[in-house]
């Protein structure tokens, strides 16, 4: 046992159980204990961010009737014979049209993100390029947006959305009369976009501002307008950034429930209701069918798996270029 | 190719004035040197003919077009940057052509001008590196490539030599020098290297805090400065300044004096003036046998010696107890600059003499230059120019 010990604790740990050992090789070269801590920590990270497909993944492969008549054990294992029940991930598509959600969702998303990141991008070169009274002050009042609970646009988006007149607060004086949107993409990308803008706006702004002033210059002696440079040279530059607000963006629109869910009057795919409504839809007035909702969910994640792994090493390089310089 | 003109060109940010009524007229073909010190404005100047700065107030003409609101791709200039600026995300090939595919040009066109421009800037066979693969020269003569590959109008260069080193740094003096031959484009370039624009331009225009101080020929500049200010900016190491007052026979500061007809150079007596000399101008006695035209001997002991190989500057103190003010200028001391084979000891008693055909004088009050050379007194008895002993 004591043999085993590669570098370190030398003739004098022959005595010494294991751990001292390590603990004395520790002492003479700290890069161990950090190792240690990093694995541990990552171990952690590792378990709690994946147990929860992994519990997805049980409850998809096992058929209804299991689950619920006895608790499932800790961890929990698949039930049932061996080639387990993936019907479930059949079943999802016949008992409705989950792929139309899936669809809804897809696109609400990417129109949102496309909306978002261009006139966030226009945004962002005037916060992060352009010096001008009150600039401070003007993103102080883009972020606030962000700080309000989204609930509290519901009731007068949803009024309007559904076609109402408006009249100017606290009087009957008619305002206008907006078409109706309910049950369209639009009474869900507009309140989208809106909402995602400012984090995509400050995440734009930082890159944007890092750009130096010398490449926009160049390029505009070079012949391109402010336009022409910002798409030319300022966007390409600033691809981990770009894409850093675009997956954010993405993601939580595809991921979006509450106004989706409301503005979608009824749980309808035709209604553009969202990939959330689709794996509810799975749930009945009498039954719950926890099996097809797990392998719905499972189904759902994966486009998004698919895109941030495609998309991973701009992210990384995105979230963290911010607080550095050079 | 096309004359640049600037009328009362002023630019002010708040409560700073960066350019303050700068009138320009260069020539076409002609090398320009805008010079002076960090922050007076030269960079902002270029920056109006740019287009990159719009002037609060005042014209800008290139050739015959007024161009003052007219956004920079308009104007017909190209523009070579203090941090080179090229885009890190295209090849050498696609900074080259960018601005060329802009303009929707075909592309044998644009291969045929890449080809030619990286032929002048001998750029062959690295069209397809990028730029954080090349040394800081290659990029340099990427971004000379650049901006002449439009054949544009006008060139601006904003230091383009700032971050070379040294040895690079005049290698491409000399490149730019030859380009300019080849290529015969009004070229309009910033420097605070009054070393870079005495020896590439056919005119230097000094600027401070935001003002044209003079422009002129480089050696024009540096034998006829226009006050204080050229004169102490132009020139390695500087003019040495020494305050006095006019007499009624001539100079007097607190150490030495140089005699002249006040009224001739139309000064009075009382007036506060500042004498300048060169350090190449003043001479230890024993040196200057062959000067014609000396001034009285001046009382001094050597201080600091600085042996540059070719020359030696010496640091002089005229007087036991020299003071230094705030902005490290002494009265009592003047720099000389003498032959390396001069046998100059540090803490020597020498006198030293002015020549007085090379002394300026300026105004104190106003900075403006007075005279360039005092003539002659006439007076018997001086001798000296019998032999024809050399000095430098």
């Amino acid at each position: 046992m004591a043999a085993e010990t590669p570098t370190g604790g030398g003739e004098t740990s022959e005595s010494q159980g294991a751990f001292s050992r390590w603990v004395q090789s520790t002492i003479q070269n700290p890069q161990k204990a950090y190792r240690a801590l990093f694995y541990a920590a990552m171990v952690f990270f590792l378990v709690t961010t994946l147990f929860p497909f992994y519990w997805l993944l049980v409850l998809s492969i096992t058929p209804i009737s299991e689950i619920g008549s006895t608790p499932f054990g800790f961890p929990p294992v698949p039930r049932g014979a061996f080639p387990w029940n993936f019907g479930a991930y059949i079943e999802v598509f016949q008992q409705v049209p989950f792929h139309l959600y899936v669809l809804n969702s897809f696109v609400l998303a990417i129109t949102t993100t496309v909306i978002v990141l261009l006139i966030a991008s226009l945004a962002g070169y005037v916060f992060g390029r352009l010096r001008f009274p009150g600039r401070g002050l003007l993103m102080l009042g883009v972020l606030a947006i962000s700080y309000f609970p989204p609930a509290a646009f519901l009731l007068p988006l949803f009024d309007a959305f559904a076609g109402n007149q408006i009249f100017v607060p606290f009087t009957d004086i008619p305002l206008f009369k907006p078409p109706r949107l309910l049950n369209t993409p639009g009474s869900m990308i507009l309140p989208f976009s809106a909402l995602f803008m400012p984090l995509s706006i400050f995440i734009l702004t930082t890159f944007y501002g890092q750009i130096p002033d010398g490449l926009e210059d160049a390029a505009r002696v070079e012949g391109t307008t402010r336009l022409g440079a910002l798409f030319r040279v300022i966007i390409p530059l600033s691809a981990p950034g770009v894409a850093t607000a675009a997956v954010l963006t993405f993601i939580t629109v595809y991921n979006e429930y509450f106004f989706s869910s409301i503005m979608a009057t009824s749980n309808e795919p035709s209604n553009w209701s969202p990939l959330v409504g689709g794996i509810l839809s799975y749930q009945t007035q009498f039954t719950t069918s926890y099996n097809l909702m797990a392998a719905a969910a499972v189904v759902g994640v994966l486009p998004v798996v698919v895109l941030v792994v495609i998309a991973q090493e701009r992210i990384v390089s995105g979230l963290t270029a911010g607080a550095l310089k050079e | 190719m096309a004359r640049v003109r600037l009328e009362h060109v002023t630019k002010r940010y708040d409560d700073v004035t960066a350019v303050d009524d700068m009138n320009l007229d260069i020539a076409d073909g002609e090398f320009v040197c805008l010079v002076g010190p960090s922050g007076c404005g030269k960079s902002t100047t270029m920056e109006t003919v740019a287009g990159l700065t719009i002037p609060t107030e005042g014209k800008v003409w290139i050739g015959d077009r007024e161009v003052t609101n007219l956004p920079p791709k308009d104007r017909g200039i190209a523009m070579v940057f203090q941090n080179i600026a090229l885009f890190p995300h295209m090849d050498v090939y696609d900074n080259i052509s960018f601005g060329l595919r802009l303009r929707n040009y075909d592309d044998d066109e644009i291969e045929r001008r890449v080809e030619r421009a990286s032929d002048i800037v001998q750029l062959e066979g690295m069209l397809d590196r990028m730029p954080d693969e090349m040394s800081g020269g290659q990029r340099q003569r990427v971004a000379i490539a650049r901006a002449i590959v439009r054949n544009p109008e006008v060139f601006l260069m904003d230091e383009p030599l700032a971050n070379l080193d040294a040895k690079l740094r005049v290698h491409m003096r000399t490149e730019l020098q030859r380009l300019h031959k080849e290529l015969d484009t009004t070229i309009l370039y910033v420097t605070h290297d009054q070393a870079e624009a005495m020896t590439m331009s056919d005119r230097i225009a000094v600027i401070d805090s935001g003002q044209l101080q003079q422009i002129d020929p480089p050696l024009v500049c540096y034998n006829q400065p226009a006050n204080l200010f050229v004169a102490g900016f132009i020139g390695s190491p500087s003019m040495n300044f020494v305050e006095g007052e006019v007499t009624e026979d001539g100079f007097r500061s607190k150490n030495f004096g140089i005699e002249f007809d006040p009224a001739q150079i139309g000064v009075s007596p009382g007036d506060s003036v500042t004498l300048g000399v060169r350090p190449e101008d003043v001479y230890p006695i024993q040196n200057a046998t062959g000067l014609s035209d000396k001034s009285e001997e001046i009382d001094a002991t050597t201080d600091v010696l600085e042996p540059m190989g070719d020359e030696i500057f010496v640091y002089l103190m005229l007087s036991e107890d020299a003071e230094t003010d705030m902005s490290g200028v002494t009265q009592d001391q003047l720099l000389m600059s003498v032959d390396p084979d001069s046998e100059i000891q540090e803490e020597q008693d020498l006198d030293v003499i002015l020549d007085r055909s090379r002394v300026h004088l300026f105004d104190s009050e106003t900075g403006e230059a007075i005279v360039h050379g005092l003539e002659s007194p006439a007076q018997a008895g001086f001798e000296g120019g019998a032999e024809a002993e050399t000095d430098d």
